[in-house]
């Protein structure tokens, strides 16, 4: 068994135990940050130290993503609900990750922790035409706000800010069934249903343009 | 014997854990002669008063004889290991019998996905079903598997098979099983493949015929209300 083969399960492992037998038996309601930086470790292999993400493993930029939007998502992966579909590479990486994450005290901790990370702008990836994009934007602002700085009520999380490649990506995958098509995914049934209106891969690259002349809210809540 | 630790569930299994049974038995007889030997002897010729140690210089015939004799058992058992498993290899690794279905087993960062040939027991159907971390077989059926990796490399391991078979990138590597016992079982990926190595486990079914067409019948029903949404 080489160092290389358990170091960082152990580590997150050695991380779960400690958050055991530590003691904080009450359940961290908000979000224990503590709990969440030691669990962020794991995380951090991907998305990096500081939440920034990675183009090139497909890990979006968390840094600063709202708490109750970062916890349903984990949730979804944990129950099955988001990176289950065959063909679905980057979800399928994350559903065992986020089941590395053992109770809901764990996710609420990683949340937590996700939130306070200080978000980083991100270079343009994708070209199209934002002021068209401004128009296709529309049916999106209902639930994510005219400025693309989120609704926690509509659960629409903040938009302006995110990676473009990331937003693409996702699009692509709301209409292809690749994410939101589990029948107890209810806001990614909605999700689809949007997705939808973007009737072509112009349309798409044209919101996603739009989107990134939005600015972000700084730490969103 | 290993069956007292995990059941076999294929023909392979089978064979393998004969194999296994030869090997325990005729090395596990050896070891206990030599031990018994070996401790039979310190009892023997243990210290007495009076009684001076000798020199021994292994040169004589009389004195040869006890480590030539055994070492024509052991190449004489060596043999008789050799041919065994030689046949075992040559049934479970390279003699692929006629499949009566193929799938296609695909392995990633931390996932494992299935293309079952569907009904018509054909791959590359509009009838396939694709499943993630489960797979459905049919008991007494010989299946092959055509087995890839989309990143690095993985193990594709079901221990009821007695199977482990690495995935490679760029390569599609066939081998083939012929489950022999219904329920359901593991499939772990036993290669260190990244951070959730340890974390993508999937499951095996092995169902009776009518199990099975029950299972595909509820998939292709499935794939049938969806497929219309996607595009
Ligand atoms: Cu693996």
């Amino acid at each position: 068994m080489s160092p290389l083969r358990f170091g960082v399960p152990t580590a997150a492992a050695c991380a779960v135990v400690l958050a055991v037998a530590g003691g904080d038996a009450t359940p961290a309601a908000a979000g224990d940050l503590s709990r969440g930086a030691a669990h962020y470790r794991l995380c951090a292999a991907c998305h990096g130290d500081q939440g920034a993400g990675d183009p090139s493993r497909g890990a979006p930029a968390i840094a600063g993503l709202p708490p109750w939007y970062v916890e349903a998502q984990l949730k979804k992966f944990r129950a099955g609900q988001r990176g289950y579909t065959p063909g679905d590479d980057t979800g399928l990486q994350m559903r065992p990750m986020a089941s590395a994450l053992r109770t809901d005290e764990d996710v609420a901790g990683v949340a937590a922790y996700v939130a306070s990370l200080p978000p980083t702008p991100h270079p343009a990836t994708v070209t199209g035409d934002a002021a068209r994009g401004q128009g296709l934007f529309a049916p999106c602002s209902a639930c994510h706000g005219p400025d693309g700085r989120g609704n926690e009520a509509l659960k629409g999380p903040q938009l302006a800010g995110q990676a473009d490649w990331y937003l693409l990506a996702q699009l692509g995958k709301f209409k292809s069934g690749a994410r939101g098509a589990h029948k107890d995914d209810a806001t990614g049934a909605q999700m689809r249903a949007m997705a939808s209106t973007l009737v072509d891969e112009q349309a798409m690259l044209d919101v996603v343009a739009y989107v990134r002349t939005l600015a972000p809210a700084g730490n969103a809540k | 014997m290993l069956e007292w630790l995990i059941p076999a569930a294929s023909t392979s299994a089978d064979e393998i854990d004969w194999l296994f049974t030869l090997i325990f038995w005729t090395v596990g007889f050896w070891f206990l002669v030599a031990q018994g030997i070996l401790f039979g002897f310190i009892v023997k010729f243990r210290r007495r008063p009076g009684v001076r140690s000798q020199y021994i210089a292994g040169e004589s015939k009389d004195e040869k004889r006890w480590i030539s004799w055994p070492h024509y058992v052991v190449i004489a058992c060596d043999v008789v290991l050799i041919a065994g498993a030689i046949a075992v290899w040559r049934d479970v690794k390279q003699v692929i019998p006629t499949p009566d279905e193929t799938i296609r087993v695909i392995a990633q960062q931390w996932a494992w996905t299935f293309v079952h040939p569907g009904p018509d027991r054909r791959l590359d159907t509009p009838d396939d079903v694709v499943t993630v971390n489960e797979l459905h077989v049919r008991n007494d059926t010989t299946y092959a598997f055509e087995l890839s990796s989309l990143d690095v490399v993985h193990s594709f391991s079901i221990p009821v098979f007695r199977l482990k078979q690495d995935a490679v990138p760029g390569r599609v590597i066939t081998g083939w099983f012929r489950p022999t016992k219904t329920g359901t079982f593991d499939i772990a990926c036993a290669e260190m493949c990244g951070l959730g190595h340890a974390l993508m486990p999937a499951v095996l079914h092995i169902e009776s015929p009518e199990a099975h067409a029950a299972w595909l019948g509820d998939r292709t029903t499935v794939a049938a209300a969806t497929s219309g949404s996607r595009s």
